[in-house]
């Protein structure tokens, strides 16, 4: 049957689809149409749109707090939004008290990366990140001349075969931005505002599975380094 | 960034009274779709507070539609749970301007109750001599009940207005095709008529509901 030119039937099919009342092989049809016609389509959005207010006049009733619990729970919503939260508060507090000291340790260490490098690099960002005994284990150094951000590891300790590093800007508000999984003792990786940008509270490094975390949305890995930008 | 636009609106809180012993929530603002996308959208960029803020505007709207449908306190929780697990993993796929936020979660309810209702071959009692006589009742002359206390959106007062136009026994016939998913010869059962003259009601009333909603969206 054709009914490309009946709006009539069109209108009836699309309204008594969304209705619920067009069914079995009349449905089916209706739905291979769907597929081919965007015509189609947006006439049944259109009587989606006229007739689901209607879910409004059943009234309203409070669902008990179990039920968005048990929301939070299956999409895993409050474990890493809160766990993030906490992390980033305490560790912005320690920061914001070392900032001289740890200003001091990066100016000290940047002489060590100017000196060393022939080609010298123009360095806007140093970052010391330490392990969880404040030992400096990792020095980040941004390059906007390069537009590279490189990453080196000072004393660090082993990490498993089947694992890696993976390093991350942790914003003000928001999941982790990663920046680039270490292969080696060393990495480098292009310079992006992701990693420098004014929002950047502190770089985090996490060990995570072979190649980095499995999330795109974050960590899944306990941190293992971390630190703060300083701006030379 | 989209995880900060949640903070930046303070989020909707309906407010439960009780009330002849039962809660009754009374919706502080009417939903407003920019602020329900707004946080659709946000959600859809996995910002969790945006879904929760989502979640604390429209579930008690949701889930007095699943209970209308499925009548079962414990069934209707159920679906609810699974329904905005869905909405949080569809909300990428959100085209807003296909349908508006409630439309398309209601849609989501609506499709996960019947699935249910169809999984399960379960029977849900409709009485239909009495069937939502309370909330038509109030439909009837929009200009005698007050529609803004039923706390209803714009979409779901226009159409309202318009199915208050519609003869009775053609509104219940359309509404209990909606709510109970019915084919004709289902409510043709149910309402004890011919199955002839339910198919007419039907697209007839369609046919106004489209005329008169046309209208008002013009006026």
């Amino acid at each position: 049957m054709n009914i490309r030119n009946n709006i009539v039937l069109r209108q009836k099919l699309a309204a008594e689809y969304v209705l619920g009342t067009l069914r079995g092989g009349a449905r089916r049809r209706f739905e291979t149409w769907l597929h081919q016609d965007a015509d189609l389509r947006r006439l049944t959005a259109e009587w989606q749109q006229r007739l689901a207010p209607m879910a409004e006049f059943a009234g309203d009733a409070q669902p008990p707090k179990s039920v968005w619990r048990a929301i939070e729970r299956r999409l895993g919503l409050e474990r890493k939004a809160s766990a993030w939260q906490f992390w980033l508060n305490e560790n912005l507090a320690f920061w914001r008290s070392l900032g001289m000291v740890s200003t001091g340790l990066a100016a000290l260490l940047l002489v060590v990366v100017v000196t060393r490098v022939a080609d010298a690099p123009a360095i806007s960002y140093v970052a010391t990140l330490t392990d969880d005994k404040s030992q400096s284990a990792m020095l980040v150094t941004a390059d906007q001349r390069h537009k590279a951000l490189e990453v080196r590891l000072l004393s660090a300790a082993p990490v498993a075969p089947d694992k890696s590093l993976h390093l991350w800007a942790v914003p003000k508000s928001g999941n982790p931005r990663s920046l680039g999984v270490l292969a080696s003792n060393r990495g480098s990786f292009p310079l992006t505002d992701k990693a420098i940008g004014a929002d950047v509270a502190l770089l985090a490094v996490t060990l995570e599975p072979k190649g980095g975390s499995p999330d795109p949305n974050g960590p899944t890995g306990p941190i293992v380094y971390k630190g703060a930008w300083m701006r030379l | 960034m989209c995880v900060n636009l949640s903070r930046s609106v303070a989020p909707f809180r309906p407010v439960t009274l009780l009330h002849q012993g039962s809660a009754v929530s009374i919706a502080v603002h009417s939903l407003d779709p920019q602020q329900l996308k707004i946080w659709l959208m946000a959600a859809g960029k996995r910002d969790a507070a945006a879904f929760r803020a989502l979640y604390d505007a429209s579930s008690s709207k949701l889930f007095g539609f699943a209970l209308r449908i499925l009548h079962k306190r414990e069934l209707a929780e159920e679906i609810l749970q699974e329904s905005y697990v869905a909405i949080w993993n569809n909300a990428a796929n959100y085209q807003s301007h296909l349908a508006a936020p409630m439309t398309w979660m209601a849609t989501i309810v609506r499709n996960k109750a019947f699935d249910h209702l169809r999984r399960t071959d379960a029977v849900v009692e409709i009485d239909a001599q009495q069937f939502d006589g309370d909330v038509m009742n109030a439909l009837q002359d929009p200009q005698a009940t007050p529609i803004e206390a039923l706390q209803m959106s714009g979409d779901a007062k226009a159409l309202a207005w318009c199915m208050s136009a519609l003869e009775g026994a053609h509104r219940q016939v359309v509404a209990l095709a909606y709510f109970h998913d019915l084919s004709h010869s289902e409510v043709a059962a149910q309402l004890k008529l011919p199955i002839g003259t339910v198919k007419t009601w039907i697209r007839r009333s369609l046919d106004k509901l489209r005329v008169c909603l046309a209208r008002r969206e013009q006026a």
